[in-house]
C-alpha cells in the first residue's frame, strides 16, 4: 500500500488546519473506515517519530464498564492524555482506535461532531459504503417502486372528464355556501372575471402540465405527500368533490402522459360553474366559446404555448415550496388547501367562489403587453394583447425565487397569504382591478 | 453481554499501520424475521362526534369476563360476583368495575372557567394526588365508594379491577382484597441459536438549542452502522438486527408555545421550529436506514396527532430516508414481532401520566403495574388524550408481549418478570437519550437488556468518570 495517504493527511492537518476524523478521511479518500483508522494511527506514529510537531489526537475507547453492579457497554471519545485512565477504569476493553488527528488541542468535542456532520452531509449517498457492515435489504427503492408502494395511487387519475358534476372542484362543503355570495359580487365583474378565468385556467393547466414533470423529479416528496394527505382529508368532505379533487391531485403525480387529462378535468369543473372559477380553472372549448372578445381567443391560443413556456420557468420552485407548507399547517387549512388542485395557484379571487381557496401567493393578472413575433410570412409583427403574468401578493417582483434555499420563504408566504386570501375573499371586488392597473386593496397585504 | 461478544477478536488491532487495501472486512447485517402488527393502533377515518363514555363501556365489557375468572381463581370458584345494583348490605361478595379516583387537585377545565369559583389557573404541578382523594368503583349502572384494603394512592382512574368485600350500612364498600386482570397468555418465544440484538433508543431531542447530545447521537449511529470501533465491535454491531426509536425524536424546544396565541400575520415569516429538526432527523434516519432496519415511533413532541394512538409520522417528511425499504414508520403504541419475539411499547406518555396521578415514581414499577392491569393506558381518556373508540378498546393487552418497553424514562431500567402461567416478560424503560446519552440493547436470545452509554469530553470536565456513567 503506497504511502501517499501520509502526505494527504499531512496536508489536511498542517496546511488546511483541519480536524481529520477517521470518518472524514474514509469518505474523502474513499477507503474502508478501518483502513482510515489505521492510516491515522500510522500518520500519528510517523509524524511523532519524525519531528516533534504539535499534533493532538483523540481516541475512541469502548468496553465493558461496571458501575454500581450495573454493567454497561460504554463508548467514549477521549483525549489522548485521558486514554490510559479511561482504559484502566473499564473492566474489559473491546476496541481502541484513533478517532481524530488535529493540530490544535481540542478542549471540547463539539468540533468533532461538526466535522463528521459535514462529511456525511456531503456524501449522503455513500455514507455507509465504507462502513464495516453491509445490509442486504437496505437498497434504495427506485422511483417506480416508490410509486407502487404508495398506498392510494388512484387508478381514477385518468378518469373521464365528464365525471365532474359539481359546480366547483373544491372538496370542502364549507366552500359551497361561499360560492353563492361570491357569485353575486362576481356578476358585477363578469367581464373581467371571465377573462381572468380563462387566463387563470390557462395558468393552472400549464401549471399542472409543468407540475407533472416537476413532480416526477427525483424528489417524489410533493406527489407522495399530495396523494395520501389528499385522500385522508377528502374522505371527510363530500364524496363527489373528493373524487374530483382526488383525481386532479392524482393527476400531477401520475406520469406526464396523463397531463392532458388532469388539465381537462378542471376545465370541466369550471365549465360547469357559471363564471365562478373553481380551484381548477377551466380550459376547454366551452370556455373558449364563452370568451368575450375574438381578440381574446386569438391571443389565448397563441399565448398558450408561450405562456406555458414562460410559466414553466416561474412555476418550478412553487410545487416544492407549497407542498412543504402543507404539513405544518393545521388540518383545517390543509383540507381546504388540498381542495385546490395541485400547484395551488391563487387565481384571481374575484373569480374564486370559495372562501377557502387556499391557493398560493402567486397570482396571475392580465396585463396589456406588446408582443413581437415573426409571422409565417417572415415579417416581424408587433401586437398588443393581454397576457397573463404572475405576480406575488407579498412581493412585487415577478420572478419567483428559484433557489431551494429560498424555498422556506415562499413556503411561508403561502401559509400566511392563505389567511390573507380568506380575508380577501370578501373583498373580491378589489381583485378585479388587475387589468386596469388601479391601486388595489390587495396592496394592503402586499407589504407582508 | 455485548461487550463480551465483541471483544473476542485478538490480533486485529487498529493501532497499527494499514497492511493492505483489501484487508478491511465487511460484515453482513443479520436480517430479522419482522412482522409488524400495526392494524390495532392505526386509526383510519376518525370521527370525534362520539362521547368517551363508549370507550369505558367497552373496556368494562371486554375485561369483565377476564376479571371474573381471576376472581374465581383467587377467592374460590363459589365466590359471589355481583353487579352493583344487586348488592345487599353485609353480604360478602366480589364486584367488578372501573376505578375512578376523585382528586381535588386534578385540573378541571370546568372549575377553571367557572365564575362562581373564582379560581385562578392552577400552577403546573408534578403530582396531583392528595390526601383527600377518594376511590369509587363504577360498573355499567351504578357507582360505589371504596374504602379499606386498597392502595388508594397507587390506583389510577380507568383501571378495571375486581374487589372482594362487603357493603356496609353507610353505603360504602369495604374492601378486603382486590385483584387485577394480570398478565394475559403468552406464546412461547422461539429459541435462538445466536445472539441477536435490538437497539432501543428514545428521546433523541433533535432541534434543541442545547447540542451536547449530538456527538453522542453520532457515535450511536456510527456504532450501529459499523463505522466505529474495532473489528470485534463491528462484527458485534452486525448482530444488531433492528433499531427502534421510541418517540420524542424532536426536542420540546421545537414546539412553538405561542403558535396558538400569536396571530398568523405576525408569524408569517418565521419557520416552525420543527422544520429544521425534521431535516436533521431525516439525515440521521438516512444514515441508519442505509445500514439497519429502523422502526420510528412518534412521541409527545413529534409532528403527529396528539391523542393516543399516535399515528405514524408521514413518509413525506423523510424524503431521503423513505427511499429505503428498511425504514418503518410505526405508530405509538407499537407492536411487532422481531425474530419471533413480541415487542410492545409506547413512547412513555402513558407511564408519565400515571406517574402524575399516583404515588408511584419509578417508571419500571408503573410499567409493571400497567402490565398487571392488562391495560396499556388506563388513564386514557381521563387525563391522557385518546381517540374515542367505541367498538373495542385497543389498549387492552390481549396477548402477553415478550419485551414491554416505554420510552423517555429519566433513567435506564430493566426487569424480567414472570407471570402465573409461565409468562416471561422483559420490562425495559428506555432512557431519554438527550439527557442520559444511553440506549438499550436487548438480547433476543437471552431476553436481557444492557445499557449502551456514549460520552465525549468537554472543556469543563475534570472528572470524566462522572459523565461517562450510565445512569
Amino acid at each position: 500500500m503506497d504511502e501517499l495517504y501520509l502526505d494527504n493527511i499531512d496536508e489536511f492537518v498542517n496546511d488546511h488546519d483541519k480536524i481529520v476524523t477517521y470518518k472524514w478521511l474514509s469518505l474523502t479518500l474513499g477507503v474502508h473506515v478501518n483502513t482510515a483508522k489505521q492510516m491515522l494511527y500510522h500518520y500519528l506514529d510517523h509524524k511523532r517519530k519524525e519531528s516533534s510537531a504539535p499534533l493532538h489526537a483523540t481516541y475512541l475507547v469502548s468496553g465493558k464498564f461496571v458501575d454500581n453492579g450495573q454493567t454497561s457497554h460504554k463508548v467514549s471519545v477521549v483525549k489522548e492524555d485521558q486514554l490510559e485512565d479511561v482504559k484502566s477504569r473499564m473492566s474489559l476493553v473491546v476496541s481502541v482506535h484513533v478517532y481524530s488527528v488535529q493540530k490544535a488541542l481540542l478542549k471540547d468535542s463539539g468540533p468533532l461532531y461538526g466535522v463528521d456532520y459535514d462529511a456525511v452531509k456531503d456524501n449522503l449517498k455513500n455514507c455507509s459504503r465504507y462502513s464495516a457492515i453491509r445490509c442486504a435489504s437496505a437498497v434504495p427503492r427506485s422511483s417506480v417502486e416508490l410509486q407502487q408502494a404508495r398506498p392510494t395511487q388512484p387508478a381514477p387519475a385518468p378518469e373521464p372528464e365528464h365525471k365532474k358534476s359539481t359546480t366547483n372542484g373544491d372538496a370542502t362543503p364549507a366552500s359551497k355556501p361561499s360560492t353563492k355570495p361570491q357569485k353575486g359580487i362576481m356578476g358585477m365583474f363578469a367581464n373581467k372575471s371571465a377573462l381572468k378565468n380563462q387566463d387563470s385556467g390557462k395558468e393552472v393547466k400549464s401549471e399542472q402540465k409543468e407540475d407533472a414533470p416537476v413532480v416526477d423529479e427525483p424528489k417524489s416528496k410533493p406527489a407522495a405527500k399530495a396523494n395520501p394527505m389528499m385522500n385522508f382529508f377528502s374522505s371527510q368532505a363530500a364524496k363527489k368533490p373528493d373524487k374530483t379533487v382526488k383525481q386532479e391531485e392524482a393527476a400531477p403525480s401520475s406520469s406526464s402522459a396523463e397531463q392532458q387529462r388532469p388539465s381537462s378535468q378542471p376545465e370541466e369543473t369550471q365549465a360547469a360553474a357559471a363564471a365562478a372559477a373553481a380551484v381548477e380553472p377551466p380550459k376547454n372549448s366551452k370556455k373558449d366559446s364563452r370568451s368575450k372578445t375574438k381578440r381574446m381567443e386569438d391571443s389565448d391560443s397563441e399565448e398558450e404555448k408561450m405562456d406555458k413556456k414562460k410559466r414553466r420557468r416561474i412555476k418550478k420552485p412553487e410545487p416544492d415550496s407549497s407542498d412543504e407548507d402543507v404539513i405544518p399547517d393545521s388540518p383545517q387549512q390543509m383540507e381546504t388547501r388540498e381542495a385546490s388542485p395541485s400547484p395551488k395557484k391563487k387565481v384571481e379571487s374575484v373569480s374564486q367562489s370559495h372562501g377557502n381557496c387556499e391557493m398560493k401567493t402567486r397570482k396571475r393578472r392580465r396585463v396589456l403587453k406588446s408582443r413581437t413575433f415573426v409571422d409565417d410570412e417572415g415579417c416581424i409583427v408587433t401586437e398588443k394583447g393581454y397576457e397573463s403574468e404572475s405576480y406575488s401578493e407579498a412581493e412585487d417582483d415577478v420572478q419567483a425565487p428559484k433557489h431551494a434555499a429560498k424555498d422556506p420563504l415562499p413556503a411561508k408566504q403561502p401559509a400566511s397569504s392563505k389567511q390573507d386570501d380568506k380575508k380577501s375573499q370578501k373583498k373580491a371586488s378589489a381583485n378585479s382591478n388587475k387589468g386596469t392597473k388601479q391601486a388595489s386593496i390587495m396592496g394592503f397585504f402586499q407589504k407582508k | 453481554m455485548f461487550s463480551d461478544m465483541s471483544a473476542g477478536k485478538p490480533g486485529s488491532s487498529l493501532l497499527c499501520r494499514p497492511v493492505s487495501e483489501d484487508q478491511a472486512p465487511v460484515f453482513e447485517r443479520v436480517s430479522p424475521a419482522y412482522n409488524l402488527c400495526s392494524e390495532r393502533y392505526t386509526v383510519g377515518e376518525r370521527s370525534f362526534s362520539r362521547q368517551y363514555a363508549h370507550i369505558y363501556a367497552t373496556r368494562l365489557m371486554q375485561m369483565r369476563p377476564l376479571l371474573s375468572e381471576r376472581a374465581q381463581q383467587k377467592w374460590g370458584s363459589d365466590v359471589l360476583i355481583r353487579k352493583l345494583c344487586d348488592l345487599q348490605t353485609g353480604e360478602q361478595c366480589c364486584i367488578v368495575g372501573t376505578l375512578f379516583k376523585r382528586m381535588e387537585l386534578q385540573p378541571s377545565i370546568l372549575k377553571e372557567i367557572s365564575e362562581e369559583h373564582n379560581l385562578l389557573p392552577q400552577p403546573a404541578r408534578v403530582k396531583f394526588i392528595s390526601d383527600t382523594d377518594e376511590l369509587i368503583l363504577e360498573d355499567e349502572l351504578q357507582r360505589i365508594k371504596l374504602e379499606g384494603n386498597i392502595h388508594r394512592d397507587k390506583c389510577v382512574t380507568g383501571s378495571v379491577v375486581a374487589v372482594f368485600g362487603a357493603e356496609k350500612n353507610d353505603g360504602k364498600f369495604t374492601v378486603e382484597d382486590f385483584c387485577l386482570a394480570d398478565l394475559p397468555l403468552q406464546t412461547p418465544r422461539p429459541v435462538l441459536t445466536s445472539d441477536r440484538f435490538v437497539l432501543l433508543v428514545s428521546g433523541l431531542g433533535l432541534g434543541s438549542s442545547n447540542a451536547d447530545s449530538m456527538l453522542g447521537l453520532q457515535l450511536l449511529v456510527d456504532m450501529v452502522t459499523g463505522q466505529l470501533g474495532g473489528e470485534g465491535e463491528q462484527s458485534g454491531a452486525a448482530n444488531i438486527s433492528r433499531v427502534l426509536l421510541a418517540g420524542n425524536l424532536l426536542s420540546q424546544n421545537t414546539q412553538d408555545k405561542d403558535a396558538h396565541t400569536k396571530p398568523k400575520f405576525l408569524t408569517k415569516k418565521t419557520q416552525a421550529g420543527s422544520v429544521e429538526a425534521m431535516r436533521l432527523l431525516d439525515e440521521l434516519l438516512h444514515q441508519l436506514a442505509a445500514s439497519v432496519p429502523v422502526d420510528v415511533m412518534p412521541g409527545q413532541f413529534d409532528p403527529t396527532n396528539y391523542t393516543l394512538p399516535q399515528q405514524p409520522l408521514h413518509r413525506c417528511m423523510f424524503p431521503l430516508a423513505s427511499v429505503f425499504p428498511t425504514l418503518t414508520l410505526a405508530s405509538n403504541p407499537h407492536q411487532a414481532h422481531i425474530h419471533g419475539v413480541r415487542f410492545l411499547g409506547t413512547s412513555g406518555q402513558n407511564v408519565c401520566d400515571i406517574q402524575k396521578y399516583s404515588s408511584m415514581e419509578d417508571h419500571l414499577e408503573i410499567l409493571e403495574e400497567t402490565l398487571r392491569l392488562r391495560h396499556l393506558a388506563p388513564t386514557a381518556p381521563d387525563t391522557l388524550g385518546c381517540y374515542p373508540f367505541y367498538q373495542k378498546d385497543p389498549f387492552i393487552l390481549e396477548e402477553c408481549p415478550h419485551v414491554y418497553f416505554s420510552g423517555n424514562a429519566p433513567e435506564f431500567g430493566s426487569k424480567l418478570i414472570t407471570g402465573a402461567d409461565g409468562q416471561e416478560v422483559l420490562l425495559v424503560c428506555v432512557p431519554d437519550f438527550s439527557s442520559c446519552q444511553t440506549a438499550c440493547l436487548v438480547n433476543l436470545r437471552t431476553l436481557t437488556c444492557e445499557p449502551l452509554a456514549f460520552s465525549a469530553f468537554s472543556a469543563h470536565e475534570e472528572d470524566e468518570s462522572e459523565m461517562n456513567v450510565s445512569h
